[in-house]
């Protein structure tokens, strides 16, 4: 009896667990049902988005390196308009695009159709500088984070580039529409300057410049004391100008950014004003300081490795990637020179390779033998061409490359990250990139 | 025993607490699909593609119809007009001329993904189109769309256009096959031929083997749509100079005569399947077609 009636209690309590768990699915511990509340999330987001009448700022930063002003304006119509400082037609062309609010897995603001930031996110890195099949690892699918009176805090989903929307005035707005932001990107028209070398003025004192416009890296070179200065700082542009990370400080003298730019285009030169003078950016025939030993380095790095240097396109311009057209060449792969080729160590080598028949290797059809190079005291290398190995041509772009391998003034040889760069020591218009294979 | 009737009736209480009224349902955010304030884009495509035709375009981006793990971006709206306007003159209405609309709005891929930029692959080769089960359609790379219409186009552009072209025969052609198969004579052959290797083979060490392209390597039924897409694309005359460049022996030993001689005979099979199958004149179709493209490009 005692044992049924404990039989009865389990029944009992198992009834009650059942009860309560079955009736729960009717309580919710808020007022509204999760679609309720999240139809109210993105209703409120959509009004956040278009309380601003000015619009919205804020700073993209790829995960691939560089910082990118935006700015946005939000309608209740799923339309969005865009200014960018990526360059001159984004920073002055105000583009139209679509939006959408979306209940992903968090609420999502999706730029749905190509804009401005989708030029950051595009995999063909020919668009932004990146890598190709990734970009700069950008988003334009963003979840959100966090929205106060002010700003909107948004995530990417892919990449999680963060992007902060604060509210624009007006001045903001109209930095954008009156061409401010048009007149910073005119920065860029450094890269208009034909010579590889571009030196700025600046109240008596003298800097070579360098701008890596993807990565938004600067490097200054200037002589004190005697020996050569470099800094190489990241920038980042805001409507007060190009802003250094890292000043320059030399001597009396303290750059902390540029601004002002105007751009004649017959002289080439950038005018600007930074450490409150106004100064001017031109080309270079010379290095401020020529590496006097990079020749040297240069072609015995080649000797020791055994190896030869490449480059893809050959002798280039800055107009021009491919100032001889190499890549017209029926299979052509890349231009190479090989420090010490021949058998008994009297000659280089210098020509372009191709991509065999089969196409399964390469193959040198042709090639100039240059004399071992001269190098001179004040950094240059100067080469002569001793004879062919096969039937090299009289015409055409490998004729072309080889006659200006051999100009008398030879050249000056840059390090880079990636290699060498030779620079023609006649006018330091013309240059190749050197890659090792090493 | 009376305990035991309680614990019935207490369940029952239970139960009856999950009851509610089956008509009420909450107001799922994207239940039924994306909405948005249409536009005189989302009217035309409406008006232009999907009351003629039943084909619904998506242009505006949705990771999910696409490949997850790639970096792709959506196209840029003033592409998709000029892009679809193209497409349908030159793969829809050469086929609803010679075959009927009945039968293209049958047949038809039903839903149209696009997609700005390329869809770029680990080994740095890129895809320009692929395609689910007959149904789905994916169509990269829109924003380099330009035909001889828009400014700035170049001769250099036509390779986007014939892909686009390209990609739409050659799904189209799957779909037929599935109907109605391809004819058991067309997979003999080339059978011995097809290799998963085919990515590592050239189009021109393929066509040295009597095979049109490297893809068409594959597989026969691959083979089969690749040889419909590549003669419509091309045109007659088109073919004919494929067929007529091969001049040397394969590596596996196929002479030009009888490499030439399995490109013929595969045409012939082509030409009677559209017939016998679809009652399609086939040269006929191809005369439209290469006209259209010669249209959109020169």
């Amino acid at each position: 009896m005692k044992k049924m009636r404990k039989k009865n209690k389990i029944l009992l309590i198992i009834a009650l667990v059942i009860a309560a768990v079955s009736c729960k699915k009717e309580e919710y511990i808020f007022d509204q049902s999760p679609d309720e509340r999240l139809n109210e999330t993105l209703a409120g987001y959509q009004a956040a988005l278009t309380s601003s009448p000015a619009g919205w700022k804020a700073v993209l930063q790829p995960a691939l390196g560089g910082a990118y002003n935006f700015f946005f304006q939000f309608n209740n119509d799923n339309r969005v308009f865009m200014f960018a400082d990526i360059d001159t037609a984004t920073a002055h062309t105000k583009r139209e695009s679509s939006y959408r609010l979306k209940a992903l897995q968090q609420p999502s603001l999706i730029f749905d159709t190509y804009s401005y930031l989708h030029i950051l996110a595009d995999p063909d890195g020919s668009k932004n500088g990146g890598i190709n099949g990734v970009g700069l690892a950008s988003d334009f699918e963003f979840a959100f984070q966090s929205a106060s009176e002010d700003s909107i805090v948004l995530i990417g989903r892919q990449n999680k580039t963060k992007l902060k929307l604060e509210k624009a005035t007006q001045e903001e707005l109209d930095a954008w529409q009156n061409g401010t932001w048009l007149n910073i990107l005119n920065f860029l028209n450094i890269q208009k300057i034909e010579h590889y070398f571009k030196r700025l003025s600046l109240g008596g004192a003298t800097y070579e410049i360098e701008v890596d416009p993807v990565s938004r890296l600067i490097k200054f070179q200037w002589i004190s004391g005697g020996s050569l200065q470099t800094l190489t700082t990241g920038y980042f542009l805001n409507s007060q100008g190009l802003m250094l990370e890292t000043p320059v400080v030399n001597g009396s003298q303290t750059i902390d950014r540029l601004a002002g730019f105007s751009w004649n285009n017959v002289t080439k030169t950038l005018q600007l004003t930074a450490a409150g003078t106004t100064g001017n950016i031109t080309g270079a025939t010379a290095p401020l300081r020529a590496d006097t030993q990079a020749p040297r380095r240069w072609w015995q790095e080649g000797v020791t490795q055994d190896s030869y240097w490449y480059s893809r396109n050959g002798f280039r311009s800055s107009s021009s990637p491919d100032l001889f057209n190499m890549r017209s060449l029926n299979r052509y792969y890349y231009l190479v020179y090989w420090p010490v080729y021949g058998e008994n160590g009297e000659n280089d080598l210098f020509g372009p390779v191709f991509i065999n028949s089969a196409e399964d290797g390469l193959e040198l059809l042709y090639g100039a033998a240059p004399d071992i190079p001269t190098f001179t005291a004040d950094g240059r290398i100067v080469f002569d061409n001793l004879g062919f190995y096969g039937p090299y041509p009289s015409t055409g772009p490998a004729y072309q490359s080889l006659q200006q391998l051999l100009i008398p003034e030879g050249y000056y040889l840059v390090q880079t990250a990636s290699g060498y760069d030779m620079v023609s020591a006649a006018d330091a218009r013309t240059w190749i990139s050197w890659v090792p294979t090493w | 025993m009376k305990q035991l009737l309680i614990i019935i009736s207490f369940s029952f209480t239970v139960f009856s607490c999950q009851r509610e009224d089956p008509l009420h349902v909450d107001d799922i955010p994207g239940l039924g699909g994306d909405t948005w304030v249409k536009t005189p884009l989302d009217q035309w495509l409406y008006d232009s593609i999907t009351i003629p035709y039943n084909i619904s375009i998506k242009y505006k981006w949705d990771q999910f119809e696409l490949e997850i793990n790639k970096t792709l971006v959506p196209p840029m709206e003033e592409k998709i007009i000029p892009a679809m306007r193209s497409l349908k003159k030159v793969w829809i209405e050469p086929y609803i001329t010679e075959a009927g609309r009945v039968f293209f709005n049958k047949y038809s891929p039903k839903f149209f993904i696009l997609a700005g930029s390329a869809n770029w692959n680990i080994d740095g080769s890129v895809t320009l189109g692929t395609a689910d089960d007959g149904r789905k359609v994916m169509l990269y790379e829109l924003n380099e769309f330009r035909n001889k219409s828009m400014p700035g186009y170049t001769s250099a552009d036509t390779g986007v256009l014939k892909q686009m072209f390209w990609v739409m025969e050659h799904e189209f052609t799957h779909i037929l096959d599935q109907n109605v198969r391809r004819p058991v004579e067309f997979d003999a052959i080339s059978a011995g031929f097809y290799t998963s290797d085919w990515i590592n083979t050239s189009t021109m060490e393929a066509r040295r083997d009597g095979v049109i392209s490297a893809y068409a390597l594959s597989r026969n039924y691959e083979d089969f749509a690749e040889m419909v897409s590549i003669m419509l694309t091309e045109g007659k005359s088109g073919f004919d100079a494929i067929v007529n460049s091969i001049t040397e022996t394969s590596i596996r030993g196929t002479t030009p005569e009888v490499a030439k001689a399995r490109l013929r005979q595969k045409e012939q099979l082509v030409v009677n399947y559209f017939k016998d199958a679809w009652n399609i004149d086939f040269y006929s179709l191809q005369t439209r077609k290469r006209q259209a493209i010669v249209e959109e490009m020169y």
